[in-house]
């Protein structure tokens, strides 16, 4: 799963050079879609909540809400290890302006259901 | 003014990987037997889109061409993101009332829920003033 986090990428560019990076950014997409890796992604808008138990919070007053910082969008590709995706993630032509892309492996099962389902003993050492 | 267009998606990131430290094996089981209620939940009311959960290790990668990367550190920050769920439902009041129903909310997990959106800010602005 890859996160672009950054959401102005665009900021300062004329549109000219905007387009330019979009032109690059959809080829990018199109590449992975014809390596048959694609398995799903979307952008996303800024708005949003973000919920904890007693409060419901703007995405823009969250802690981790720095522009830079906010998830602009999400790529979900399948490939045989964590170097392939981000072997994936380098070529992505939006960064160098500004974009953090997260890459994490997806997990078939919950850690946590699987913690559980160890013996009391291992899971004690 | 933001040209994007939401969807009937939302996606919520489950921020925070330990939250179940601290926990008895018996109060974490009778958390996740609460979560899997909740997630059994939104199968049967139909929104269920898809959810997965993510490997604590990952990477970042940053700088022109890819140049930098980087282990992330997301297994001990509060606000690393543990899993998602692509939600289908009317608008942005109804995935965060989904939400606040999460069980595991008591055990300081944050859940950060984004609408969906049928372009990036960029490429929709070009689009508008395009059309414009």
């Amino acid at each position: 799963m890859l996160f672009f986090r950054g959401h102005d990428w665009d900021e300062g560019m004329s549109r000219e050079e905007t387009q330019r990076v979009l032109d690059r950014l959809t080829a990018w997409i199109e590449g992975l879609q014809q390596a048959g890796v694609m398995r799903g992604g979307s952008p996303l808008g800024r708005a949003g909540s973000v919920v904890s138990e007693h409060q419901v919070r703007a995405v823009a007053d969250g802690p981790f809400a720095e522009a830079k910082e906010i998830i602009g969008g999400y790529l979900a590709v399948e490939v045989a290890d964590l170097a392939a995706a981000v072997a994936i993630a380098r070529k992505c032509p939006t960064l160098g302006h500004g974009i953090t892309i997260e890459v994490r492996p997806v997990l078939a099962e919950c850690p946590i259901v699987q913690r559980l389902r160890e013996p009391p003993a291992l899971a004690a050492a | 003014m933001n040209p994007q267009k939401p969807t009937d998606e939302y996606l919520l990131l489950i921020r925070g990987t330990h939250w179940s430290a601290g926990l008895s094996p018996a109060e974490l089981q009778r958390a996740m037997t609460d979560f899997y209620a909740w997630v059994d939940g939104l199968v049967k009311a139909g929104v269920h889109r898809g959810a997965q959960p993510l490997v604590e290790e990952g990477r970042l990668v940053s700088g022109a061409k890819g140049a930098t990367v980087t282990d992330g550190a997301f297994a001990e920050s509060k606000e690393a993101i543990g899993g998602y769920f692509l939600l289908a439902v009317s608008g942005l009041d109804e995935a965060v009332r989904l939400a606040q129903a999460c069980p595991i909310l008591a055990h300081g997990v944050q859940i950060e829920v984004r609408p969906v959106a049928d372009l990036c800010r960029p490429m929709a602005e070009v689009k508008a003033m395009g059309n414009g």
